[in-house]
């Protein structure tokens, strides 16, 4: 390995490279459906985003409105929780810059179906709700921008020119999950709601924590809740569209607007995972089989010695792949300068409202399908080269292998 | 112990067809440490390729140790190579990333059963015959030609083979190595009983040996 420079070095650099794109698409996908807190229970929560409202058999589809979810979708023997959110963007001007911020409007509910760590202070509570009090909730992220590194609890800050007292802080959640923000207050100082609050439609989700791990229980309730007549006026039926963040990331992969299809979910996926893994594996085919083939004698000169076709070929893939492993890591320590650089890419799109740099975290099982991955394209580059040059005839492999 | 009856080796091209042995008959015994001798491309390399079961000939049959081996699998005939035979080259073949221990443990590596610890040991029981016990960790572009060589003929017995079949030995060593070398082998043969074959330009060498067949165009002429 290190007399063939080279060689090992292509090598690597195909491998890092690859490991490294695949480990940053793993990291999104995990943190997309994967249960992390602040979402420890991502399983058995149900996000209710749409409504669809069928009249004279045409169908309109709609974000429901917080009229529309609590009237509706309450009290219900299935779930153990439920909250109210929405999410909204405010700016700020700080020090001569003008800054976004994500604005969750919710309810106390929203922080017992979730499980933020918080670094300061407490979540709001129902009284706080009730009351309209403007109290928030921000990040570790906000905290440092309102307040560099002093203390923030008690303090004010303006958003959409009213001043919030902030009575917590906690780390952040994943940028791609629907539970994350910059900031958190009660739904009842959302000013706007009015304005956007219609009989059905609006801009609030519902967020549903189910009993248990049998969502059709909570499904159920829902439809029978749906038939209940006059539920809304003026159309012949409603249906309310909740699902995992697991069901969130199938339907959306499988271009289906309205039921999660796992079968063209992974079909989509493997494609992605071929095109990442397939190109590389054939070059590294390529580099594999030139620099098997520089040991050509090396290999007659095993056969001689009694050396069979699966000695070698064992011998050639745990070497590929003992090459692959060291490959991978260097990927992966890649991918989290990459991933960084795809977000500083991502936030020129939108300079008002940046990205943290590490909203790609590498998990235990990010970390799992990285080595899985690693040994994947291990055996696919080494099987090949190895199974060729096992079979060389031993006369010219001594020679330096010149019919390989 | 090695018996060939009408061996045949055709070399095949689209457009040519090369004789490189013809109707060979050969018996040589146990114990026995011939010589073959004869001009370049007579076919001794590939007679001795033939007889090591690195190369199939196109007909006739080959006996070893009292077992046809033309038919066998590649897997049996790697057993069979592993256990009974031993290979000296004229360019030695040894793996330069591997220190002299390792190459001549090598053999014993395709062998079940022998732990690393029995390799080692054997490996420089093999290095001592040859007097090569202070040079187990040098690599191969360390050491001078005779050296070489000595590290070859080591990792030819360390697996006790009963045949070895030498190819040119001595053809890259000058003559005082090349006695070296060829005094080793006589040893070898008269203190192991171990049977040699060997292929020679060289008739002082030759002369040495207990036999020596000569070759012409693909035939042995005496």
């Amino acid at each position: 390995m290190l007399r063939k420079k080279y060689y090992t070095a292509l090598t690597l650099l195909g491998i890092s490279l690859t490991i490294m794109v695949i480990t940053v698409f793993a990291s999104f996908i995990d943190q997309i459906i994967s249960a992390n807190p602040p979402e420890i229970n991502r399983e058995r929560t149900l996000i209710l985003d749409k409504v669809s409202l069928y009249k004279d058999g045409k169908k309109t589809d709609a974000i429901p409105s917080l009229s529309f979810l609590q009237k509706n979708i309450r009290n219900l023997q299935s779930t153990e929780t439920i909250s109210y959110f929405t999410s909204r963007e405010f700016i700020s001007f700080l020090n001569g810059k003008t800054t976004g911020h994500v604005l969750k409007f919710t309810d106390e509910n929203f922080w017992k179906i979730t499980d933020f760590e918080f670094t300061e202070g407490k979540a709001f509570h129902l009284n706080e709700v009730k009351n309209g009090a403007r109290v928030a909730v921000i990040s570790e992220k906000t905290k440092a921008y309102f307040f560099n590194e002093h203390d923030a609890l008690g303090k004010t800050f303006p958003i959409q020119g009213l001043r919030y007292t902030v009575i917590g802080v906690v780390k952040s959640a994943s940028p791609f999950s629907k539970v994350y923000s910059d900031v958190y207050v009660p739904y009842t100082t959302d000013i706007n709601i009015q304005l956007t609050d219609k009989a059905v439609e609006g801009t609030y989700n519902a967020m549903l924590l189910a009993k248990t791990n049998d969502l059709r229980k909570v499904r159920a309730e829902l439809r029978s809740r749906m038939n209940i007549k006059n539920t809304v006026s003026a159309v012949d039926s409603v249906k309310v569209h909740a699902f995992t963040s697991l069901e969130q990331f199938s339907k959306s992969s499988s271009f289906n607007d309205d039921e999660p299809e796992y079968g063209k979910t992974a079909i989509v996926v493997g494609i992605i995972l071929v095109l990442f893994m397939l190109i590389p594996a054939i070059s590294l085919v390529n580099i594999n089989v030139t620099r098997i083939g520089e040991r050509a004698e090396e290999i007659g000169v095993r056969k001689s010695f009694g050396a069979t076709s699966g000695n070698l070929v064992n011998q050639l893939v745990i070497e590929n792949i003992i090459i692959t492993l060291i490959g991978g890591l260097i990927g992966l320590g890649l991918s989290v300068y990459a991933s960084q650089l795809l977000v500083h890419f991502i936030n020129t799109f939108d300079p008002l409202f940046k990205m943290p740099t590490d909203s790609f975290i590498i998990s235990w099982r990010v970390f799992g399908f990285c080595l899985f991955s690693c040994l994947l394209l291990g055996l696919i580059s080494g099987v090949y080269p190895a199974w060729k040059m096992s079979r060389m005839n031993v006369i010219y492999a001594l020679k330096g292998g010149n019919n390989l | 112990m090695i018996h060939l009856s009408n061996i045949e080796k055709v070399y095949r091209t689209k457009t040519i067809e090369t004789i490189a042995l013809n109707n060979i008959n050969l018996n040589i015994n146990k114990g026995e440490f011939v010589a073959i001798m004869g001009p370049s491309g007579c076919g001794k390399s590939t007679l001795l390729n033939i007889m090591g079961l690195l190369d199939a000939p196109t007909r006739g049959s080959i006996v070893m140790d009292d077992q046809q081996v033309t038919a066998l699998s590649r897997k049996k005939l790697a057993l069979f190579r592993n256990l009974k035979l031993g290979f000296i080259f004229q360019s030695y073949h040894l793996i330069n990333d591997l220190s002299v221990i390792d190459n001549v443990e090598l053999p014993l590596l395709y062998r079940k059963g022998i732990s690393g610890t029995e390799r080692r040991k054997r490996a420089l029981e093999a290095l001592e015959k040859v007097g090569l016990s202070a040079r187990t960790k040098h690599y191969p572009n360390q050491l001078s030609g005779g050296q070489r060589q000595r590290v070859a003929i080591a990792r030819a017995i360390i697996g006790n083979p009963e045949i070895i079949l030498a190819d040119e030995p001595t053809g890259n060593l000058d003559s005082a190595m090349g006695e070296e070398v060829m005094n080793l082998m006589l040893h070898l043969n008269k203190t192991d009983g171990t049977t040699i074959v060997m292929v020679t330009h060289d008739e002082l060498m030759a002369k040495k040996t207990q036999r020596v067949i000569h070759f012409f165009d693909g035939q042995q002429v005496s």
